[in-house]
């Protein structure tokens, strides 16, 4: 029961580092992007190959993996600089769909369909860590840190600069604001914050494969941030939290046909979706219930 | 009776104008438009205007809806480009320049719908244009830090919304948020200004509290272009006047002469 609880909590840990980093940009830049999955994945596989290749320490795996997912990412930029709102969302479904691609065919990097297994504990300035409390708590520590991170950005004047395109991108640009700098930057820091995820994930599971990475977790994570409440620090954590222990207490429910859980957790996913954006549309975490920002 | 535009002589206040005295031709030239022409598909909405801005007055582009005085603004700024024709600011074209970079080198404006940072308080939505910077900080440390603060709390207090300093640009009365983008604007270090219809719907005592401000601001050498429908707003602001219709720049000149045109006054009212 206790490892199942650990269990739990490291992969609510892991998307709750995710859910914040996609808030940084849909928050924060008015950013909407549907492939965060994608550098999630870049993180994961770099990290593996880092740590089957050359060495398990995360002070070089983690910082290489992001350092991969922020070059990437540069891809996600483009568009982000040409187009706003519902094009950008296309945009990165597009960008999604041929990682996805990517991640099946290039076996070199990723193992193919079948992934990548034997990935060895992660060590921390040589000592590995391996039972499950010490990746817990390695985990809190990666999810504070990038709480602070983002928390301090959005509080100087880059997050000012954020939330003035994110308000009106005209009017930031008649005050004299370079949104192309800023948009990159914006996504640049928040898919390789993404990548630490990532890493952190394949450390923990030792075996990573497309599945991990793929539209649906895209799809999950930006439910975390919406259900939990955009442009908040609380929200994307309280929605990750949520959206990882649904299935879970479900599967508590004997009532319920054990072999469709699946399906009823897309519908309670659904329904909880469709209620809040009726009754609070800026999501849980919400000081102004019309629209948080 | 033919109508005119003269009401000048009825709602004149004793002081019209900016408070500039003399010869406006005289004055030097800050923004000199050429030949600028501007095609949206089969529609021509600014056709070869050629109008100079000059130092240290208030110029108001007045004319029917759809004469084309928005889009005149977004060319100068760079929002949109031209067909044909130039811009020089100080000399220096700006046509092909981003507009963040018309904008640092000092031509600001404001829009007609307001574009406020509507999520953001009325501290951020001034602090934010006075940090030219666009990484992840600003140049000039602590003391530019506090000096920035200092200048949002002498703004807030001359357009009146000390008491706003926290509150979202979202929950603002109609005049507040009207003083919040005269207040964004006074907080670049812009020597142009371009207002677009900035006291339209503004209640007398806001109007006057206005008018004060962009005289003020004028003495200390700011330079301004505003549009407005308002032939009050028009004939108290004014120094020199610039009349357009269907893209066309029909007149440019001193207040009296043109408010004085029936010609004009004609297509103004739609009798034409």
């Amino acid at each position: 029961m206790t490892a199942y609880i650990l269990n739990l909590l490291v992969l609510i840990s892991v998307y709750a580092i995710l859910s914040t980093t996609l808030n940084f940009i849909i928050g924060y830049a008015g950013i909407f992007s549907l492939a965060h999955a994608v550098f999630f994945g870049i993180g994961g596989y770099t990290a593996a190959l880092v740590a089957m290749n050359v060495t398990p320490e995360f002070f070089v795996a983690v910082p290489v993996a992001m350092g991969a997912a922020a070059v990437t990412s540069l891809l996600l930029a483009l568009p982000a600089l040409r187009v706003r709102g519902e094009y950008f969302v296309a945009a990165s479904l597009g960008l999604q769909v041929l990682a996805v691609t990517l991640f099946s065919e290039w076996k070199s990097f990723t193992g193919g369909i079948g992934g990548v297994i034997g990935i060895p504990a992660v060590e921390l300035f040589g000592y590995p860590v391996y039972k499950p409390w010490q990746f817990l708590l390695m985990s809190l520590i990666c999810l504070a840190t990038i709480i602070v991170i983002t928390r301090t950005l959005v509080h100087t004047s880059f997050g000012r600069s954020l939330k003035a395109l994110r308000d009106s991108e005209s009017a930031a640009l008649a005050s004299g604001k370079n949104i192309t700098v800023i948009k990159t930057l914006s996504v640049v820091l928040s898919s390789s914050l993404a990548a630490a995820a990532g890493a952190l994930y394949a450390f923990y599971m030792s075996f990573i494969n497309v599945e991990s990475f793929m539209l649906d977790t895209s799809v999950l994570v930006m439910a975390m941030v919406i259900i939990g409440g955009t442009a908040t620090i609380l929200g994307p954590l309280l929605g990750a939290a949520l959206l990882m222990l649904i299935p879970s207490a479900l599967t508590y429910l004997s009532f319920l046909p054990q072999t469709e859980i699946g399906s009823i957790q897309q519908m309670v996913y659904g329904m909880a979706m469709v209620l809040l954006m009726i009754f609070r549309p800026g999501g849980i975490v919400s000081s102004h219930p019309g629209g948080s920002k | 009776m033919s109508t005119q535009l003269n009401i000048a002589q009825e709602t004149a206040k004793p002081v019209p104008g900016s408070g500039f005295i003399g010869s406006t031709d005289d004055q030097d030239v800050l923004l000199e438009i050429s030949n600028l022409s501007k095609n949206f598909g089969g529609l021509q909405a600014i056709n070869d205007v050629s109008l100079n801005l000059r130092a240290g007055i208030i110029t108001t582009l007045v004319g029917p809806n759809g004469a084309g005085k928005t889009t005149l603004f977004n060319m100068i700024t760079g929002h949109i480009p031209p067909t044909e024709g130039n811009v020089h600011w100080q000399g220096e074209s700006v046509i092909g320049k981003a507009p963040w970079k018309i904008a640092r080198q000092g031509i600001a404006r404001t829009f007609q719908d307001l574009r406020l940072f509507t999520h953001m308080t009325v501290e951020e939505n001034i602090l934010t244009v006075m940090e030219p910077g666009s990484w992840l900080w600003q140049p000039g440390g602590k003391s530019r830090k506090a000096r920035r603060y200092d200048k949002v709390s002498q703004i807030l207090e001359r357009t009146g919304l000390t008491d706003k300093r926290h509150t979202r640009a979202l929950d603002l009365a109609y005049a507040e948020r009207k003083f919040l983008s005269l207040a964004r604007i006074m907080a670049t270090d812009s020597r142009l200004w371009l207002l677009d219809e900035p006291a339209s719907g503004l209640d007398p005592n806001s109007y006057n509290l206005f008018l004060r401000l962009l005289r003020e601001e004028v003495k200390e050498g700011i330079t301004v272009c505003i549009i407005e429908h308002n032939l009050d707003i028009v004939v108290n602001i004014s120094d020199r006047i610039a009349f357009l219709d269907q893209g066309k720049l029909l007149a440019d000149g001193e207040p009296e002469t043109i408010l004085n045109d029936p010609a004009l006054a004609a297509i103004y009212f739609g009798e034409r």
